[in-house]
């Protein structure tokens, strides 16, 4: 038999609760949504937009409203999350704090009824695994966010759960453990292999980790895709605006010819290679600049767009800038600020847009 | 089942008594009412339960709230902050007349201030002034406890930020800290109110005759007339107010007039709160109001060794002597109530708290009013509608140990369930989904992860029952029998038989057993493993 292509599917899931004032209101709404086996698939989205809500559905400590969860060949909606087999890594970790680290990571493999030689073996293993041989008789209490972080992950992954769940695992960290922990995460994921959804609310750590990313809005995926297809090809103004920065410039499609378009912005005609929105031709649609992209020249240089420096941020490795062209502020960052000149505010300048790399969305303005 | 018991030991007193003082012949009647109160010395009663009341409560919260204000401002050392701590612990874990026992030696007829001192003779030690003076030394401890987190909160920064705003401390004092403790004080205030209004002991002891009060009058009813009618009657008038008092309480706090300040409090403030003079002058008036509570301690101490109080004082163990054999049935007795009350209570009030707080099923709330509502009624009332309730038939329990028991458990249980549901709410639920999601059952979860958890509460609920076991008099002294005798009701005998001397022998004793098991309790509950500050959660609150 052929390997199973799916490890998770979730076909349709909804979470209704009742609401005091607003009545009921879904949390999330009709998700449908794939796990490759091995896969770390993060959900990203801002706050309240539900993806605790689905994983803790993917866990068993929620039944969906409607739909079908299925992990592995079996469909699991209506099995409890202690039949699940599943490892969760909770936001704040929930050690058992009357538990010594030993005993937190063995609880798991104790329900299963392991004998001691296994477990101590097992046990052994994973904090080695996650750094923490020696840790054994501490109490949760007496170790630090990020060691906490490992005994949570430890204790998750010693059972060999079929698939990892973690939400917001490192929101609790400081910003330099946070991005330390996570390449340990996404090494360890890498060598055990298991499946994986991560959710956050960070766009820089899902790109960091994730091989596909579900950005949920309201309840349901927005847009599903790798980092880079998210960045260069966002779906819509929402996901174009989340993952990174972005410029949405109104445009008019003039012609088009394969992926050479040109288009009609502010006035000005501007010809590029541009992805997305196919057929749009003399439609208004808008076009996805990404702020390193855009270029500035001293005013009144070629065929650039006037506008005026609001503010000009000094950050080393690069320069921003906020310039008002129109009635829009743009948002330009120039790399390698060291060659470039300066534009201190106020200055009138140019903004030379990218030939390449310009993405186009149908919709009407958010 | 919990329902069943609720049932049984609450409500159905309860309304056994509504039913002795307003059904005439099984007809709804205000007759009985209307006799009581054209009794002129009823009236009075009721009139001075008020009266006591209101007092108690003002000059008990502002000594709790100079107590309050002098540890967390005064920069004390912590030697002085363990005074004051056992200064205030005393009288929280002593039986309840202790203080009134006291007050007898030093101020009565030939007592060590007014006969040896000062050598007035016949004081009349009986009336207002000394029963106001004995509550307010029994119960400002709450006004204190209630009150040293409110000020701790909104020390630090808040003042801090006043001063550096050019404040003078006086004015910072009157226009951001007193302010932001009026919620505070008016809850101290309720507290020690309703504290008030149901001491029993106090009164009985030093109310004397011209000075009645509702509990004494209600108990004198009963057992010097053997009205229960009137009895329950006066219990009505009685818990009127204790009702009212407990819904204002529970509005101010629950409603969030009662100050919450979030974050974090804020370092110790390097500022002194206080001028040196002040300082000195607030901690000379904590200090005398410690060391007049530590002398009438010491003073019972004392009349406990030596022959005769006031005649003879040389020293003697003759009344421990006598505590032990006439004493003994009574030693037993209540040993034998307390240990069983103890596991029983401590069990029904964590099993409460954890179905009130996880639990999900209609009537939650129900259930927890129900289990507070025996803790929250004078002892007075829940004693006579037990004695109503459970005299004759169809449930006749009176004059056995299993009535005083279940008096105990239902009425001191509640401090476990608060606990306990303190507890649970400091503990996330996603524990038990960790647990869940390693493969736990409901069942192994709730032994490996929830109970280890909740056993705090459960050695806090324990400690107290077992505390109130020991030193309780208002509920029960309605429910002893010549078959079971509490020590407490013994001291009282003692008290009005003059016999002082076993009557101190007694309290002595009740007291060392009494912080015997509190100390051992907190030590127990240090050793349990879990978060630092689960403990201190499930502190040992009166
Ligand atoms: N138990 C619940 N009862 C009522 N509303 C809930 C509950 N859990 C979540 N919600 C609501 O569902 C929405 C999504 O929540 P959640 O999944 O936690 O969002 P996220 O994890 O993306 O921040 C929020 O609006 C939240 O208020
Ligand atoms: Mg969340």
């Amino acid at each position: 038999m052929a390997a199973n292509p799916v490890a998770i599917r979730l076909e349709g899931i909804s979470a209704r609760f009742d609401h005091r004032v607003k009545g009921a209101v879904a949390a999330v709404d009709n998700v449908s949504l794939d796990v490759a086996p091995g896969e770390l698939l993060t959900l990203l989205g801002p706050s309240g937009c539900g993806k605790t809500t689905t994983l803790r559905m993917i866990a068993g400590f929620q039944k969906p409203s409607a739909g079908r969860i299925q992990i592995g060949d079996q469909d699991v909606t209506e099995v409890m999350s202690n039949d699940r087999n599943i490892g969760f890594v909770f936001q704040n970790y929930a050690l058992f704090p009357h538990l010594s680290v030993y005993e937190n990571v063995a609880y798991g493999l104790r329900v299963r009824k392991l004998d001691d030689a296994a477990m101590r073996g097992a046990v052994g293993d994973v904090l080695a695994l996650v750094g923490l041989k020696g840790y054994e008789g501490q109490m949760p209490h007496q170790l630090s966010g990020g060691e906490q972080q490992r005994v949570a992950l430890a204790r998750a992954i010693v059972i060999r759960p079929r698939v990892l769940l973690f939400d917001e695992p490192l929101s609790n960290l400081d910003a330099k453990l946070r991005v330390q922990m996570r390449g340990e995460i996404q090494r360890l994921q890498r060598e055990v292999g298991i499946t994986t959804v991560y959710v956050t609310h960070d766009q820089e750590e899902a790109m960091a980790i994730s091989d596909r990313i579900a950005v949920m809005n309201k309840g349901v995926i927005a847009q599903l895709g790798s980092a880079e297809d998210l960045y260069q090809r966002p779906a819509s103004a929402f996901v174009a605006k989340f993952i990174g920065r972005a410029n949405l410039l109104r445009a008019t499609v003039l012609a088009r010819d394969g992926d050479r378009v040109t288009l009609d912005i502010a006035g000005r005609r501007h010809q590029a290679a541009a992805t997305g929105a196919a057929s749009s031709l003399g439609k208004t649609i808008q076009a996805v600049v990404r702020p390193e992209a855009l270029a500035i020249d001293a005013a009144g240089a070629g065929a650039s767009l006037p506008g005026t420096v609001v503010t000009r941020t000094y950050l080393g490795e690069k320069v921003e800038y906020l310039i008002a062209a129109g009635d829009e502020t743009l948002q330009v960052v120039q790399l390698g600020p060291a060659e470039a000149r300066r534009f201190p505010s106020g200055t009138s300048v140019g903004i030379r847009l990218p030939a390449t790399g310009i993405h186009l969305i149908e919709e009407p303005e958010a | 089942m919990l329902w069943i018991l609720l049932a049984l030991f609450v409500v159905y007193p309860l309304a056994a008594m509504f039913g002795q003082a307003f059904l005439v012949d099984g007809r709804p009647s205000l007759a009985p009412l209307l006799s009581i109160l054209a009794l002129p010395n009823h009236r009075a009663a009721m009139w001075n339960s008020l009266v006591l009341g209101a007092l108690v409560g003002v000059i008990g919260t502002a000594v709790g709230f100079l107590f309050a204000f002098t540890a967390t401002r005064c920069n004390l050392p912590a030697r002085w902050v363990r005074l004051l701590d056992v200064a205030t612990l005393l009288p929280l874990i002593s039986p309840p007349f202790t203080t009134s026992i006291a007050f007898v030696f030093s101020f009565g007829p030939r007592g060590l201030i007014t006969y040896e001192l000062l050598g007035v003779k016949g004081t009349n030690v009986y009336g207002l002034p000394s029963t106001l003076a004995a509550e307010v030394l029994t119960y400002f401890p709450i006004a204190y406890l209630a009150l040293r987190p409110v000020l701790a909160a909104i020390g630090g920064n808040i003042e801090e930020m006043a001063f550096s705003l050019g404040s003078s401390r006086w004015r910072v004092f009157r226009t951001v800290t007193l302010p932001l403790t009026v919620p505070g004080l008016a809850n101290a205030f309720l507290l020690l109110f309703a504290a008030s209004l149901a001491d029993f002991a106090t009164p009985l002891i030093l109310a004397g005759s011209r000075f009645p009060v509702l509990p004494t009058e209600a108990y004198l009813q009963i057992t010097g007339l053997f009205d229960l009618k009137g009895g329950a009657v006066l219990s009505f008038l009685l818990l009127v107010p204790a009702a009212i008092v407990f819904l204002a309480q529970r509005y101010w706090v629950g409603r969030g007039h009662y100050v919450t300040v979030t974050g974090k409090s804020g370092a110790q403030s390097t500022l002194d709160g206080v001028s040196p003079g002040a300082r000195a002058v607030l901690v000379a008036a904590c200090a005398a109001v410690a060391l007049s509570i530590l002398y009438l301690y010491a003073l019972l101490l004392y009349a406990s060794v030596v022959v005769a109080f006031g005649a003879n004082h040389a020293l003697t163990l003759k009344h421990y002597v006598v505590i032990f054999t006439e004493g003994r049935k009574a030693i037993i007795d209540t040993l034998i109530i307390a240990f069983i009350g103890m596991p029983l209570g401590g069990l029904f009030g964590v099993l409460v708290g954890y179905l009130v707080a996880r639990g999900e099923f209609r009537g939650r709330q129900a259930m927890e009013i129900a289990s507070m509502v025996n803790y929250a009624l004078p002892g007075t009332i829940v004693g006579i509608a037990y004695l109503i309730a459970f005299n004759d038939p169809p449930i006749a329990l009176t004059g056995g140990a299993l009535i005083i028991v279940a008096c105990y458990v239902f009425r001191y249980s509640p401090t476990g369930t608060r606990t306990t549901i303190a507890l649970l709410k400091q503990i996330d639920r996603g524990i038990e989904e960790a647990s869940h999601s390693l493969g736990a059952g409901s069942f192994t979860t709730f032994r490996r992860v929830t109970l280890p958890l909740v056993l705090p509460a459960f050695f806090a609920g324990l400690g107290v029952v077992f505390i109130r076991s020991m030193t309780a008099i208002s509920a029960t002294i309605f429910l002893v029998s010549i078959d079971w005798v509490l020590i407490t009701v013994r001291i009282l005998e003692n008290m009005t038989e003059l016999s002082l001397g076993p009557a101190a022998a007694f309290s002595v004793f009740v007291i060392v057993l009494v912080m015997a098991v509190t100390s051992a309790i907190s030590a127990l509950l240090r050793r349990l493993p879990g978060p630092p500050g689960a403990a201190s959660v499930a502190g040992l609150g009166g």
